[in-house]
């Protein structure tokens, strides 16, 4: 049996049991009574806006131009007030000279806007994009303190490292929103978003430093010897190598950052969490929606790791 | 150019005070090739390592061209630029090509323009016949032909002095020779050189001083006739049993 025909047995048996998985959950929630309504969940990504327009007072249809989709009709009232509408064309259905009461519709518009789990899914995106690059520069900076020579900087960075590490996140919200907010007066976002970078930061402040301190110490001794002085030769010698050996862990340490922004929830940041609950108290969809907002981590986390090992196949090019 | 007086470097490790290098005064004139021999751990690279401040002294002075390191005041990384180091173990920059090797010490710390700078790494690819690898990476190349990039990295800075530190150790003994070619070579055009090395021939062939050094203490120094037919210390004849 050639290896080819082998693999092809082996991924069969691997999508069966995924298969099972499923079959096994589909059945379970089947016993307990569940509706499924997976067709109300798309409206909550995005919905038509529907705005129907009507007219406050008695009068007469005087002028309808035609621009598009869109139509300006203009209405002139009894006691002279004149009214213009701005209306879809397609939905319209009055001519010039109709007699309109007050209540009556003109007409209206439509629009698609986006839900709220697509809003939800967004501040996700920004909230730990903005985190992920304060995390990454106080990481690079504590890191570099970390490893220094002057025990006042190395003391600094190993008790913000203690810190940070030794709290849960979760309290750390807390406490940047309800103290660090209160007292510096800056609003929930900033809070949440500072407090995941500080979080963050010092993990990457770690990897940082594992990662200088795993470059051969004559690659130092090269670069100084060539007469850089200490920051020409971590900038361009150190950590170029440094960055390339910790992308693995940095990446892992960015994906923990998108899926632990699910907790900025808690100070009423509304993320995809929050808005997933939010969706879920007027739908009660509560088992689709919950696999959705996963579902939607799960592309932001994976999009991330394909990413980053892109990059990593770019840089191998020197091994 | 290169004078030391009563250099010493001791450590203090686990409460054990080594004394790695201890009281050796001597004096490199331009344009001398001076290989440093001894057993192994016996100081003679962490002497060479002092010439050029990778390490810091605990004792006596080094003078490179007439400015004292055991000066604070002294801007080492100046001194540094003049003093070229070949190491044992290459020390390329992985990431960068072989050009880019030459080219990046040129222009940040000679503030070189890339044209200049990338000319004149060309140039010195060719001197030591490697020329068609420039835009390799250092991992795509052989032992021997790292070295040698090595050596022209370190030419690029146009040093008055070079130091090399076992550079044929970590070799396959088939690349020895074109490593040890380049030296011989850099010798003739009248470059001082101070070089660490096991390489017996080639101390016999190119230098013009020998010294031997054991336990920190420079016991004994002289032309290779001497040191290789006649040596006068105990410890010099042993290692020289040893070895030959």
């Amino acid at each position: 049996m050639n290896t080819n025909k082998k693999n092809r047995l082996w991924w069969t048996l691997t999508i069966l049991v995924l298969l099972g998985v499923v079959a096994g959950l589909w059945a379970a929630t089947n016993r307990i009574d569940y509706t499924w309504r997976w067709n109300r969940v798309p409206q909550y990504f995005v919905y038509n806006n529907e705005d129907i327009k009507k007219i406050t007072f008695d009068g007469t249809v005087s002028k309808i131009e035609r621009n598009g989709n869109k139509t300006t009709v203009t209405v002139q009232g009894d006691d002279d007030t004149i009214g213009t509408f701005i209306v879809d064309t397609k939905n319209l259905n009055l001519n010039v000279d109709d007699y309109l009461m007050e209540d009556d519709v003109v007409g209206s518009t439509s629009e698609l806007k986006a839900g709220p789990l697509s809003v939800g899914l967004w501040v996700t995106i920004w909230i730990s994009a903005v985190a992920s690059v304060i995390g990454l520069v106080i990481g690079v900076i504590t890191g570099l303190c970390r490893v220094s020579q002057n025990l006042t900087l190395r003391q600094l960075s190993i008790t913000y490292i203690e810190i940070i590490r030794g709290t849960p996140l979760l309290v750390q919200l807390f406490i940047f929103y309800f103290f660090l907010g209160t007292v510096l007066d800056i609003g929930r976002e900033a809070s949440g978003i500072c407090a995941l970078g500080i979080f963050a930061g010092a993990y990457v402040a770690e990897i940082i430093r594992a990662g200088i301190q795993s470059i051969p110490k004559g690659q130092m001794e090269a670069a100084r010897s060539l007469g850089m002085n200490v920051p020409q030769a971590m900038v361009y010698i150190i950590l170029p190598q440094a960055f390339k050996r910790t992308l693995p862990p940095l990446a892992g340490q960015f994906i923990s950052l998108i899926k632990d922004s699910s907790l900025v929830s808690v100070i009423a940041i509304t993320d995809l969490t929050k808005s997933g609950r939010e969706v879920i108290t007027s739908t009660f969809a509560v088992f689709e929606i919950w696999f959705v907002v996963a579902f939607l981590y799960l592309i932001l986390t994976f999009s991330l790791s394909q990413v980053v090992s892109w990059v990593e196949r770019r840089l191998a090019v020197s091994d | 150019m290169i004078k030391t007086v009563d250099l010493e470097k001791v450590y203090n490790g686990r409460g054990q005070e080594v004394r790695a290098v201890d009281g050796i005064t001597t004096h490199i004139k331009e344009g001398e090739v001076v290989v440093v021999i001894g057993p192994s751990g016996s100081g003679k690279s962490t002497y060479l390592r002092c010439l050029n401040g990778l390490e810091t002294l605990t004792g006596g002075h080094v003078h490179v061209d007439g400015i004292d390191l055991a000066d604070r005041k002294t801007d080492m990384n100046k001194v540094r630029r003049e003093v070229g180091m070949v190491f044992q173990q290459f020390n390329l920059f992985p990431h960068k090509t072989v050009l880019e090797n030459l080219v990046l010490a040129q222009t940040k710390v000679r503030k070189r323009k890339k044209k200049e700078a990338e000319k004149k790494g060309r140039e010195l690819l060719k001197k030591v016949g490697i020329s068609d690898k420039e835009a390799n990476y250092p991992s795509q190349l052989s032992g021997g032909q790292q070295q040698r990039v090595a050596i022209a990295r370190a030419l690029a800075m146009d040093p008055k002095v070079m130091l090399f530190d076992e550079p044929t150790s970590a070799l396959d003994p088939e690349m020895v020779g074109e490593v040890l070619e380049v030296m011989k070579q850099l010798a003739r055009e009248g470059m001082t050189m101070v070089v660490v090395t096991h390489e017996m021939g080639f101390a016999r062939e190119v230098a013009d001083r020998v010294l031997f050094i054991d336990y920190g203490k420079l016991i004994e120094e002289g032309t290779p006739e001497h040191f290789f037919t006649e040596p006068k210390e105990e410890r010099a004849k042993m290692f020289l049993r040893q070895v030959l």
